[in-house]
C-alpha cells in the first residue's frame, strides 16, 4: 500500500466521451497496467494515488473516472462539484469526442461553480497514431489543433497512451502541480463543506515541536 | 516571608526604575523602550567607574540594568545605535553610579524587611518632590516589570540549576545568587563590553576611561557592590506607599510573563559580556550562537538527536496506526469516497423528489407521502430469521455468492459480487494456512479485511443506486425487497469474518493474553462500525428506490 502519509488531496475528476480512454489512462496511472478490454464505466469509479509535487510536498490524487455513456450523464454531473481539477479527455483518433471537448468543459464549469478548477486538454491512444492499416484507426485531431484550443482556453495540452504510457504521469503531475500552484498563491484554499482541496494525514513535525516550545517557556517561570 | 520577599524585591528595583525613568525623560521623551535599553547599555560603563563618588542626584540614577537586559537580544547593529545616545549620555553617567549601586544594594538586603521599608519610605519622598509622580508611577508599572525581572535573571540565572523547587526556596536563594553575582562579578558585564564592540561609539567613552580594560571590570564591579551596601539608607525614598499597588499588580504580571524571557536575554547578555573577545562575541551574536552555552552544546545536540529519534518513533507508529485504523483503511479502499458520491445522489434525488411533492396538487401530494413510507417499511430489517442452511457440496464463498445473487435477483440488475466473493475467499485462505502467525498480524488482517469488505458494499450499494437511476422500467416493491435482503446478507458476511478472525486469535496458544482478548473486542467492535456503514449506505438508497415509485 502507498505511504499513508501526504500533505494535501486533490479531487480531479475526468470527463469526456465515452471509449476515449478515461479509465484505462487512470489504471496505468494509478497501477501501471493496460488492460485490452474493459468494462464500461457505471457511473463513476475511483482511483487514487500519491504524488510529489516540485517541491517535495506530497500530494494525494483522489481521482474521479466518469462514465462517459450519455446515460449516466445526468448521475454524473452530481459528481462535479468538489473537484479542483478537471481533465477533459479525448480519443485523438475520434474527431467528435474532441468536438465535444468544449461541451464538456462548459458542463464542469457550470457545476464546478463557484470553484475555479484547473482544467486540462489529455488526448489519449496516441500509440494508435501511425497504425491505421492494421486497425483503420488515424490521426483525426491533429496535435497543432489541440494545442490552439488550448492556449485560446488557457488548459494544458497533452498527448498520450495508456498502453505505453507515455506522457500518462505528465498529465496528472500537470494539473496536481497547477492546482499547488495556485494554493501557494492563494487562489486555493482549504474549505469546509467544499472537497476539493483537503489537508492530508499530517507529518509529526509542526504540532509536537510547537508543544516542546510552550513547555520550555513555562517551565522557567516559578 | 517568601512572598513578601519577592515583592519588597520588586519595589527595591521600582526605586531604580522611577529614577531610570526620570533619565531617559530627559534624555529624549520619544524613545522607546528599546532605544532606551541600547543607549544605557553604554551608560554603567561610566556608572562603574564613578561609583566611588556618590552622587545624590535621584534623576540620572537610571542604572540601566533592567535596559540591560532588554538589551541583550538585540542585535550589534543596534548597538551601534547607541553610539549618539552615549555622546549625550556620557555627561549624566558619572551620576549613574548611584542606581546601580540602589540596585545592587537592595538585592542584598530584599530578604530584609525593615531595610526596604526605609529604602522605600525615602523613595516616596523623593517622588514627591518630583512633579510628574503621577505619570511615572503609570510608566512604573510598565517599567517594573523589566527591571524586577532583570534581578530574577540574575538570580535565577546562578541557580538555574537547583532552582526547580517552589518559589519560596527559589527567592531565599536568590538573594544569595545576587551576593554571588556581585562577588564573582558576574555583575561586571557592564557595558564596557558592549562599548568595545562597538569602538566608534565608544571612542568618546574610552576617552575618558583609558585604563579600563576587561580584567578590570570584576573588581570594579565589586567595588560598585561595596559602595552600594554602603549607601543602603540613601536614596530610595518612600515611594512605596504610592507604587505598591502598582507593584502588586505588576508583580504578578511579571512572574507570569516577562520573567521567563527576561531570564533568558539576561542570561545571553551576560555571557555575551563575559566573553574576551568582543570580535567573537559579536559574531556569535550574530550567529544566534550563545557563547556562554558552549558547555552545553553537548547536550543541546543530545536532546536534538533524542527529539530526532522521538519524532521518528511517532511517524512510525502514526504510520503503524495509520495501518491498522479501520477509517483511513475503509477510505484507502475508496469506502468512503463511495459512500460520499452515494450520498451526492441521494440528495439530488431527494430534492428531486421534493420539488415533485411542492409541484403536485394535495391529493396527488397525500398518494406520494403514502408511497414513500411504504418504500420505507418494505425497506425495514426483518428480525433475525435464522435459516442457515449451507449445502455441504458448496464452499462458503460460494455460498455466499448465491445468497448475494438470489437475494438481488430481483433488482433487475447485473450487479458485481466478484470483488467481495474473492475477497473472502482470500480471507479463509490466510486464516486456514498452517504458517504460524503472532496475534498482531491476525488483529492487522481482520482490521483490514472488516474495512475491505465494508468498501466493497458501499461500493455495490453506491453502484446500486447508480444502475437503479439510470433503469428505465422500475418495480419499486422489487427493488426494496431484494436491497433488504441484500444488506441482511451483507451484514451476517461482516459478523462472519469477525467471528472467523476472533476464532483464530482464540485459537492462538502462546501470546498475550489480555492483548488477544484486547483485538477481539476491537475487531467486534469494527464489525459493529462496518455494519452501520452498510446500513448507512442502504439508507442513503432508500431516496433512490422511493423517486421510483412517485
Amino acid at each position: 500500500m502507498v505511504d499513508p502519509i501526504f500533505d494535501y488531496q486533490f479531487r480531479l475528476i475526468l470527463i469526456g466521451d465515452s471509449t476515449v480512454g478515461k479509465s484505462s489512462l487512470l489504471k496505468y496511472f494509478t497501477e501501471g497496467k493496460f488492460a485490452e478490454l474493459s468494462d464500461p464505466t457505471v457511473g463513476v469509479d475511483f482511483f487514487a494515488r500519491i504524488i510529489e509535487v516540485q517541491d517535495g510536498t506530497r500530494i494525494k490524487l483522489q481521482l474521479w473516472d466518469t462514465a462517459g455513456q450519455e446515460r449516466f450523464r445526468s448521475i454524473t454531473k452530481s459528481y462535479y462539484r468538489n473537484s479542483v481539477g478537471a481533465l477533459l479527455v479525448y480519443d485523438v483518433c475520434n474527431r467528435s469526442s474532441f468536438e465535444h471537448i468544449p461541451l464538456w468543459m462548459m458542463e464542469a464549469k457550470r457545476h464546478i461553480e463557484p470553484h475555479r478548477p484547473v482544467f486540462a486538454l489529455v488526448g489519449c491512444k496516441i500509440d494508435l497514431v501511425g497504425t491505421d492499416n492494421k486497425n483503420g484507426a488515424r490521426r483525426e485531431v491533429s496535435c497543432e489543433e489541440a494545442r490552439m484550443f488550448a492556449e485560446e482556453n488557457g488548459l494544458h495540452h497533452v498527448e498520450t497512451s495508456a498502453k505505453t504510457g507515455l506522457n500518462v504521469e505528465e498529465a496528472f503531475v500537470l494539473v496536481a502541480q497547477e492546482v499547488y500552484n495556485r494554493i501557494q498563491t492563494g487562489e486555493y484554499k482549504v474549505e469546509d463543506g467544499w472537497d476539493g482541496i483537503k489537508t492530508g494525514f499530517n507529518r509529526p513535525n509542526g504540532m509536537d515541536f510547537n508543544l516542546l516550545e510552550a513547555e520550555t517557556v513555562q517551565s522557567t517561570c516559578c | 516571608m517568601p512572598s513578601s520577599d519577592s515583592e519588597d524585591f520588586e519595589s527595591a528595583d521600582e526605586g531604580q526604575e522611577e529614577n531610570d525613568k526620570k533619565v531617559r525623560k530627559k534624555r529624549t521623551s520619544s524613545s522607546n523602550y528599546g532605544d532606551n535599553a541600547l543607549e544605557t547599555i553604554s551608560e554603567p560603563k561610566e556608572t562603574i567607574k564613578s561609583s566611588a563618588r556618590h552622587q545624590t542626584d535621584s534623576k540620572p540614577k537610571s542604572d540601566g540594568w533592567d535596559d540591560f537586559d532588554i538589551d541583550c537580544p538585540i542585535e550589534n547593529e543596534k548597538v551601534v545605535e547607541n553610539k549618539e545616545m552615549k555622546k549625550c549620555n556620557v555627561s549624566k553617567s558619572k551620576e549613574d553610579i548611584k542606581s546601580q549601586d540602589t540596585g545592587w544594594d537592595d538585592f542584598d538586603d530584599w530578604g530584609n524587611e525593615e531595610t526596604l521599608i526605609k529604602t522605600t519610605e525615602q523613595k516616596q519622598q523623593e517622588v514627591k518632590s518630583d512633579k510628574d509622580i503621577k505619570e511615572l508611577t503609570d510608566k512604573l508599572a510598565a517599567s517594573t516589570v523589566q527591571s524586577s525581572s532583570w534581578g530574577w535573571g540574575w538570580g535565577v540565572d546562578s541557580l538555574l540549576s537547583s532552582a526547580t523547587a517552589g518559589i519560596t526556596s527559589i527567592t531565599s536563594q536568590v538573594s544569595q545568587g545576587i551576593s554571588n553575582v556581585l562577588e564573582t562579578g558576574i555583575g561586571a558585564p557592564d557595558p564596557e563590553e558592549l562599548a568595545r564592540k562597538n569602538l566608534k561609539a565608544t571612542a568618546e567613552v574610552t576617552e575618558k576611561h583609558p585604563d579600563r580594560n576587561v580584567n578590570d571590570d570584576k573588581e570594579v564591579v565589586k567595588e560598585a557592590a561595596q559602595t552600594s551596601s554602603d549607601d543602603v539608607s540613601f536614596p530610595f525614598g518612600s515611594l512605596l506607599s504610592g507604587v505598591t499597588k502598582f507593584v502588586e499588580t505588576t508583580g504578578t504580571k511579571v512572574i507570569a510573563g516577562g520573567l521567563d524571557t527576561l531570564e533568558t536575554i539576561g542570561k545571553k547578555t551576560m555571557e555575551v559580556l563575559q566573553d574576551g573577545d568582543p570580535g567573537l562575541a559579536k559574531k556569535r551574536a550574530m550567529l544566534g550562537l550563545d557563547p556562554g552555552e558552549k558547555p552545553v552544546l553537548s547536550q543541546i545536540l543530545r536532546e536534538a538527536k533524542a527529539k530526532a529519534d522521538e519524532e521518528d518513533k511517532i511517524r512510525e507508529e502514526k504510520r503503524e496506526a495509520k495501518e491498522v485504523h479501520y477509517e483511513n483503511l475503509f477510505d484507502d479502499f475508496e469506502g468512503l469516497v463511495h459512500l460520499e458520491a452515494l450520498e451526492m445522489l441521494s440528495k439530488q434525488v431527494s430534492m428531486r423528489i421534493e420539488e415533485r411533492l411542492r409541484a403536485a396538487d394535495p391529493e396527488k401530494k397525500q398518494d406520494i407521502k403514502e408511497t414513500m413510507q411504504q418504500v420505507i417499511e418494505l425497506c425495514e430489517i426483518p428480525e433475525d430469521e435464522d435459516d442457515e442452511e449451507t449445502s455441504e457440496d458448496q464452499s462458503k464463498p460460494d455460498a455466499f455468492h448465491e445468497k448475494l445473487q438470489i437475494a438481488t435477483q430481483d433488482l433487475g440488475l447485473k450487479l458485481q459480487f466478484q470483488s467481495l466473493v474473492k475477497q473472502y475467499t482470500d480471507i479463509l485462505d490466510f486464516l486456514s494456512s498452517n504458517d504460524s502467525m503472532n496475534e498482531k498480524v491476525i488483529y492487522k488482517r481482520a482490521v483490514s479485511s472488516l474495512a475491505q469488505a465494508t468498501a466493497l458494499s458501499v461500493e455495490i450499494y453506491h453502484k446500486t443506486a447508480e444502475m437503479l437511476l439510470v433503469k428505465t422500467r422500475r418495480s419499486t416493491a422489487d427493488e426494496a425487497d431484494a436491497l433488504t435482503q441484500m444488506t441482511v446478507v451483507l451484514t451476517k458476511h461482516i459478523s462472519e469474518l469477525a467471528t472467523l478472525f476472533t476464532v483464530k486469535l482464540n485459537s492462538i496458544a502462546s501470546g498475550n493474553k489480555d492483548q488477544i482478548n484486547n483485538y477481539i473486542t476491537n475487531i467486534f467492535l469494527e464489525s459493529g462500525n462496518s455494519s452501520t456503514y452498510i446500513q448507512n449506505a442502504f439508507q442513503l438508497t432508500l431516496p433512490i428506490l422511493q423517486i421510483g415509485a412517485v
